[in-house]
């Protein structure tokens, strides 16, 4: 006597465990992770469907249970994806304010940094020499501003008055 | 007379009764569809019709940014480009590449071996999880960190 299989729900359990497979692998992508919800459900679908008329028709269950398994955790991998997202982008409203900040540390860096420079300016034309030395230090230019107003000559004026 | 006898009696496989093979065809036909897409889209054009879901939410680039470039290079030969664009490509690829050998090697051994298909399907699933981790790895754990 021959044996007979039955067959139900075994093509829909192939289809299902095809697209579970293809869920599985770009639902572990992150670039298309997301797009994965959409054959996740898919696969779902196919393997419940599958997974109920062979169970009526008493047909092994063993596909459309394995398209169910994988379905499910392909879709669980993808539904991480938006956690993931949500997450960077949560963190991501941050990053202005802290760009805010670094900026602000370097333009105060820079402004330091040019306040304690020396400045040495040396012009020469037809033999006649113009030589300016000066400081950005804050302090210092006060200082010769109160003696410009007094005034008092620079000690440090190169410039020769031809008289 | 049983199920197997009738097959060893007739050794030719139909496909729509192996639901083993038909997943080994259409995975590598997956794989090829993946290199036919990083074969026809230049590196130098970048006319990639995927875009990054998570960088348009996130505005950042995520760890499996650049793979899509990566793979055309990885084609083309230039394994030092591909390297820049995607440092976890390689081994993606070489997944994809292995799995396509593997699809064919197994289903030859499931057709002309059915007294060993038990433990070829469990090798398989072993084998292939393992390798799947460890090409994946670190898109797993960036899923993980994320969480």
């Amino acid at each position: 006597m021959e044996e007979v299989k039955n067959n139900s729900g075994q093509n829909l359990g192939i289809a299902a465990l095809i697209t579970a497979i293809l869920t599985f692998v770009l639902a572990v992508i992150p670039c298309v992770g997301l797009i994965a919800i959409i054959p996740g459900i898919i696969a779902i679908v196919l393997a419940s469907v599958g997974l109920s008329q062979a169970s009526r028709d008493d047909a092994p269950h063993g596909v459309p249970l394995a398209g169910l398994i994988i379905g499910i955790v392909a879709i669980m991998i993808s539904f991480s994806q938006i956690f993931v997202a949500g997450r960077i982008a949560h963190r991501a409203d941050k990053w202005p304010e802290k760009i805010q900040n670094i900026v602000n540390d370097v333009q105060d860096n820079v402004v330091k940094g040019i306040e304690d420079a020396n400045i040495s300016i040396k012009v020469e034309s037809n033999g006649d020499t113009v030589k300016i030395v000066t400081t950005a230090d804050k302090k210092n230019k006060e200082q010769t501003l109160e003696d410009l107003e007094k005034g008092n000559s620079s000690a440090h004026d190169t410039l020769k008055v031809k008289k | 007379m049983t199920l197997l006898k009738l097959r060893n009696r007739n050794p030719q496989v139909k496909l729509k009764n192996e639901p083993y093979l038909v997943i080994n065809i259409v995975f590598a036909g997956v794989i090829l569809l993946i290199m036919a897409y990083s074969g026809i889209f230049s590196p130098e054009k970048g006319n990639y019709p995927v875009v990054c879901i998570h960088e348009k939410i996130t505005g950042e680039p995520c760890v499996s940014c650049g793979l899509s470039h990566s793979f055309s290079l990885i084609i083309r030969g230039r394994i030092d480009e591909a390297y820049q664009w995607n440092r976890y490509a390689m081994r993606v690829f070489l997944f994809f590449a292995g799995q396509f050998l593997l699809r064919i090697i197994f289903s030859l051994l499931y057709t002309r071996h059915p007294e060993t298909r038990k433990q070829l399907i469990m090798f398989d699933i072993i084998g292939s999880s393992l390798i799947f981790l460890i090409a994946f790895m670190p898109f797993i754990a960036a899923i993980i960190k994320g969480l």
